[in-house]
């Protein structure tokens, strides 16, 4: 039955998108209890599957049939293990409370029905991706979550001026239908250079079946080593995947545009789905890597978990910095998430680093993973709400809005505190293990990085929270609250019970957020270890966990304080700082360009395309198709003149001149021998006759 | 089984366009749908034929034509030419029908003092008389089983494309069906040069006897030669500067044929080179995969850059055409059978994106996309038509395009070279331009705010379902192949995979 109850659970969804269309022939509002039904049944499946952590001696699971048996095997099928499980539930969950939420923020939207049906093929799609027990089936999954994005990012793709993001003027905005486009074509790089990835892996182990790869490595693992730089190339390609998908520098950029979609879009692709399909997918390959460094000695496998742990390390560094100057609230949340992903890349990247660390850092990525989903969606969500209310995307245009929003306040300060990693809130309790991981893996510099990185989140979170809530009123605010039917106020009452009950579900997850840390232990302990026979070694902590602790909450106060100062209590004047330091300023416009990254980005690769597609087009083909079709055909017909030339000047004037000179002159002279004398006519014949006895006689 | 299957395949379009010829005034306005209904009938001949296929019976036909000297032709129906077949004759049914309303569209523009009078009666029989000779040379060239039969059909293509792109076709249209029947005569003439080759030495036109010519010095010479012609019929670059004329130019109601037109060049090298001259194809192998990669890449760049509503697929084929070419040119099972299941998924896409395209030209009657923008809300299912035509090109799942590129990629890597790995992830980068052009495409025309003037056109909406369903039906084909795969894979596995593995 439990195996039954995966199936159903990736299922439910794609039902819920065919029948959409056939419900709203009914009426829109049995569509929307209909699709919001259908994601509560995948929800309900992957809670039924959540007791089956507690034996985990009993997992995996596995059920499959065959999808192509010739001239590669693929089989489809689902894979019931500790992660699936978990990350089902994270997703299935939160989407759910997210469809509940939309039932509110979408009222009376033209394209509801299209809405519903991407959302629940986006759901359905991450649940394939999740639960699928083979690489290709996984990347059917990863692609189809791509293509929803797409659609729920450019969902109003007619681009009203009212969905633009970017801004505020003077600086340039983004169009919706731009950013769903510029969203699948950078997550498309890394899908190609995944699926080559899984290709040459297949090439050398004969199955794309996750447990046959982790079962049968011992046979394939030294067989690809023996290629030197083999290895490298495929942890490059596989990484490349998750990289894209999960917004991890250098494939960053696609994540902040993502936002042009409605609210509970940015919540669904940001805080339970899509960004996590990277990191789920990573501590998928980690087994094979880890088999590959630590029992088989190659040495090539490290380069794997270095590569992740970077990674992860720079890019919570980087978009933790851009998040303190921007103004946009669903763009801070954006870049709050890069950076929070870069946490759980980075836990999982420091999992291989040493043989203690393999439990630790992978139950470490999977906890952020989890508490991440939940005070994140919870987040967008609100900020959905404050969004609408405050009828403005920047943080500028609101302040004071604790008294039009309370419960909006109270839900997103639980979220807010979460993130900035306040016990005992599930944040902290990620973040720590998160942090005891990358000390204890020796690496100082990305210890550090992500120390930093903490600091950073710490100041943007309270920044946004106190520009939104506290202070005074903005100008903007004022003349909302003028308007005779303005929003300021809390939504529809789904939309509030959502946010409420995720943030319930923070205090609840925070406060048994050690219990939960330590059953991860125990879970990915028995199935690295014990099921996939992983050698490691007893954990033997380096540094004491208090340590760790002070160091995590000394990080927040560093970044809280002056945030307070600025933004909650205004003792002190952020706009003075910034006049009167040159530095600031010039820090400032460096993060608020995003590192020149995205303007690198446009310049090469999208003007730098387009550009070399029109030398193509315009130099190129057309001097080609000059060349080959027209003077080519002009060279014929050049020829042909010639021949024409030849015929009359050379073959018919040689004809004509000779009939001209034959009648003119040899004509004329012969004419004379025909004289009509008889004599002459003898006498000529006779001396022929001698000429040719002469030429006989002489021969 | 139904006797003479394979011939009543190839010949019942015949029949059905000379009674559409003879009989063109009584029927008036009703001869598409007795095009329509004899390709009916062919598609469900076809599915026997395929079903018998399927388990396993190969299906072999002969009839003599002279007793002395004893001439006679047999028609083939294996897992290779039956799928082919399939696919080609359902988007000829397809296209059949989406030219019902097309072509009235077409007469009214190209002959309007013949409007309302038999001359315009004269012009709709006479597309679907040339129409059906499309069916005829696409089933011909499946089924053939010697050389000289598949040279008859395949000129039988390029004569009446050549009519009907002189009739039918767009601007300076006489001058570009000129040039598509020379370059069509110069593949021919390549094509013709190569089998005289064969048959001088192997004293046979039977596709079954070339492999007695394997080894010979002179079996380099006779790939080389039909190589030429095949790649000028793919358009591969250098050779592909046909293409954009005559896809641009062309009625778009046999766009998806013209695709088919190119790309059965694919199979044929396959059928013909490929399978019976396998050691001596080897040394052409690496130099087919670096012209298919640079093909793939200029492809796509040139279908970035256009403006032209017609263009884009047109430009769009060279790339696409182009895949097939780099599994075949890989020489593993795998790469063959998915390059073939690749050029299956192409026709099928490439129908559906270039018909999506003809759609938007037919209700707006604008080319430039310069002028185009927000159609999506006027024209919803037309935008979910072409975006689902991009993405079957782009190799998206469910597409059968995705499954196809798995196996023909797999097939690549399964090479195990350094060259293989090369070109592979090349290949897979470049895929990323199609699917850049598809989201870029759909995006400029469909999406963003409506301008003015199409704002103001009441004419503006989805067109007739007589044209929309048919290509609805191509799309949950592909899909329907993309989630079952097995089902074309099966039937290729006995013709090639068993093949090469005898090798």
């Amino acid at each position: 039955m439990d195996i039954q109850l995966a199936w159903l659970c990736l299922i439910f969804p794609f039902i819920g998108v065919l029948v959409t269309p056939f419900l709203a022939r009914i009426s829109t509002t049995v569509m929307n209890f209909g699709a919001v039904f259908f994601s509560f049944l995948a929800a309900a499946c992957a809670v039924m599957l959540f007791p089956l952590v507690f034996s985990a001696e009993n997992l995996p699971l596995e059920s499959q049939l065959v999808w192509l048996h010739t001239p590669i095997t693929v089989s489809f099928g689902v894979l019931v293990d500790p992660l699936s499980i978990i990350v089902a539930n994270v997703v299935a969950v939160i989407s759910f409370f997210i469809m509940v939420y939309c039932l509110g923020y979408m009222k009376g939207d033209p394209g509801i029905m299209r809405f519903w049906m991407l959302m629940n093929a986006f759901i359905g799609s991450m649940l394939l991706l999740v639960l699928a027990n083979n690489l290709i089936i996984i990347f059917i999954g990863w692609k189809l979550v791509g293509l929803c994005s797409y659609g729920l990012i450019g969902f109003y793709y007619r681009d009203e001026k009212k969905y633009w993001i970017g801004g505020p003027e003077p600086y340039s905005f983004d169009k919706p239908s731009a950013c769903g486009v510029k969203a699948f074509i950078v997550t498309s790089v890394g899908d190609m250079l995944m699926l080559g990835g899984i290709l040459i892996m297949y090439f050398y182990a004969g199955t794309f079946n996750v447990l046959e790869l982790y079962q049968t490595a011992p046979e394939w693992i030294p067989a690809m080593a023996a290629t030197p730089g083999m290895i490298i190339l495929v942890s490059i390609l596989l990484i490349a995947g998750p990289v894209g998908k999960s917004a991890q520098f250098p494939m960053h950029e696609w994540l902040p545009e993502a936002m042009s979609g409605p609210g509970p879009v940015s919540a669904l692709i940001h805080a339970a789905t899509m960004v996590k399909s990277g990191v789920f997918l990573i501590a998928r390959f980690i087994p094979i890597f880890y088999y590959g460094y630590w029992t088989a000695g190659v040495e090539e496998a490290m380069y794997f978990f270095l590569i992740v742990a970077w990674i992860g390390a720079i890019t919570a560094f980087l978009a933790a910095s851009q998040g303190l100057v921007a103004l946009e609230l669903k763009k801070i949340l954006a870049y709050s998430t890069v950076s929070q992903i870069g946490y759980m890349m980075l836990a999982l990247g420091v999992a291989g680093f040493s043989q203690d660390l393999l439990v630790k850092g992978y139950a470490a990525g999977t906890f952020h993973l989890m508490s991440h989903a939940m005070f994140k969606a919870c987040l967008f969500l609100c900020a959905g709400t404050v969004i609408h209310a405050a009828h403005s995307i920047y943080i500028n245009d609101m302040g004071a809005l604790r008294k039009f929003l309370p419960y909006t306040w109270l839900f997103m300060g639980l979220a807010t505190l979460s993130l900035i990693g306040v016990p005992p809130l599930p944040g902290f309790w990620s973040k720590e293990a998160v942090l005891l991981a990358t000390l204890e893996s020796q690496h100082m510099m990305l210890f550090l990085i992500v120390l930093v990185s903490v600091i950073f989140t710490a100041f943007y979170s309270t920044r946004y929270f106190g520009m939104m809530f506290h202070g005074r009123q903005s100008r903007h605010i004022k003349q909302e609250l003028k308007k005779p039917h303005h929003h300021v106020h809390e939504g529809y009452l789904p939309q509030t019970i959502a946010c409420g009950v995720l943030a319930a579900g923070i205090v609840i997850f925070g406060l048994m957020g050690m219990r939960v840390e330590y059953a991860l232990y125990g879970l990915f302990e028995t199935q690295l270890v014990q099921d996939l026979a992983h050698s490691t070694v007893l954990s033997v902590p380096s540094f004491d966990k208090t340590l760790i602790m002070v160091l995590s909450i000394s990080s927040v106060l560093i970044g809280v304080i002056p945030a307070y100062m600025f933004y909650i209590a205004r003792k002190w004047d952020a706009d003075l700082v910034y006049e009167r330091s040159r530095l600031v300023q010039v820090v400032h416009a460096f993060l608020w360009n995003r590192w020149y990254i995205n303007a690198f980005y446009n310049w090469f690769f999208a003007r730098g395309v387009m550009g070399i597609a029109r030398f193509v087009a315009e130099k190129i083909e057309i001097a080609v198709d000059t060349v080959i079709n027209k003077l080519t055909p002009s060279g014929v017909f050049g020829l042909s003149s010639i021949s024409v030339w030849f015929d009359k000047k050379g073959i018919d004037g040689f004809l004509d001149g000779l009939a001209y000179h034959v009648q003119n002159s040899a004509g004329g002279t012969l004419a004379r021998i025909q004289n009509g004398r008889i004599q002459e006519y003898l006498a000529l014949a006779v001396i022929i006759a001698l000429i040719v006895c002469g030429f006989f006689w002489l021969s | 089984m139904m006797p003479s299957i394979l011939l009543q395949i190839i010949f019942v379009p015949a029949l059905a366009a000379l009674v559409i010829l003879l009989f063109r005034f009584q029927l008036g306005m009703k001869a598409g749908w007795v095009a329509v209904a004899g390709l009916a009938y062919t598609t469900l001949l076809l599915l026997l034929a395929f079903f018998n296929v399927y388990k396993g019976a190969p299906i072999e036909e002969t009839y003599q034509i002279l007793k002395s000297p004893d001439i006679s032709i047999t028609l083939v129906a294996d897992g290779l030419s039956i799928a082919v077949a399939f696919i080609c004759n359902i988007l000829c049914l397809a296209l059949g029908t989406y030219s019902i309303k097309y072509i009235y569209h077409r007469i009214e523009v190209l002959y309007p003092e013949t409007i309302g009078n038999k001359g315009e009666i004269s012009w709709y029989a006479c597309f679907y008389y040339l129409f059906l000779f499309f069916p005829v040379g696409f089933m011909g060239v499946s089924f053939a089983s010697d050389l000289v039969l598949m040279y008859f059909f395949l000129e039988v293509l390029t004569l009446f494309l050549f009519f009907l792109m002189a009739y039918f076709g767009y601007y300076e249209r006489v001058w570009v069906a000129i040039i598509c029947t020379v370059w069509g005569i110069f593949s021919a003439l390549f094509f013709l040069a190569g089998v005289a080759l064969i048959y001088s030495q192997t004293g046979s036109f039977q596709i079954e006897q070339i492999h007695t010519m394997s080894g010979d010095p002179l079996a380099f010479w006779a790939i080389l030669l039909v190589l030429v012609g095949m790649i000028a019929k793919l358009a591969i670059v250098p050779l592909h500067v046909w293409m954009p004329w005559v896809h641009a130019e062309h009625p778009t109601c046999i766009a998806g044929l013209l695709a088919v037109y190119a790309n059965i060049a694919a199979y044929i090298i396959v059928r013909m080179l490929v399978l019976p001259l396998w050691d001596d194809f080897q040394v052409f192998g690496p130099y087919i995969m670096v012209l298919a990669v640079i093909t793939m890449v200029y492809g796509s760049l040139l279908t970035l850059a256009q403006r032209d509503m017609k263009r884009i697929p047109a430009c769009s084929t060279i790339s696409q055409s182009a895949y097939s070419m780099l599994g075949i040119g890989a020489l593993t099972a795998a790469s063959i059978e998915g390059g073939l299941f690749f050029f299956l998924s192409h026709i099928m896409g490439k129908t559906v994106f270039f018909s999506a395209c003809g759609l938007v030209v037919y209700m707006t009657h604008i080319r430039n996309v310069k002028y185009l923008g927000g159609l999506g809300a006027k024209m919803p299912i037309t935008a979910l038509v072409f975006l689902s035509g991009g993405m079957m090109l782009a190799g998206i799942p469910p597409f059968s395009s995705f499954a196809a590129e798995v196996v023909m990629f797999a097939g690549i890597f399964e090479r195990g070279d350094t060259f293989g790995l090369v070109i592979g992830i090349i290949g897979l980068m470049a895929i990323l331009l199609s699917i850049s052009y598809a989201v870029h495409f759909t995006r400029i025309i469909f999406f963003g705010p409506l301008p003015e003037k199409l704002a103001n056109d009441d004419h503006i909406k989805d067109p007739p379902w007589v044209m929309l369903a048919p290509l609805i039906a191509i799309i949950l084909l592909s899909a329907f192949l993309g989630l079952y795969p097995t089902l074309v894979m099966e039937l290729f596995e006995p013709v090639i995979s068993s093949a090469i593995a005898n090798m």
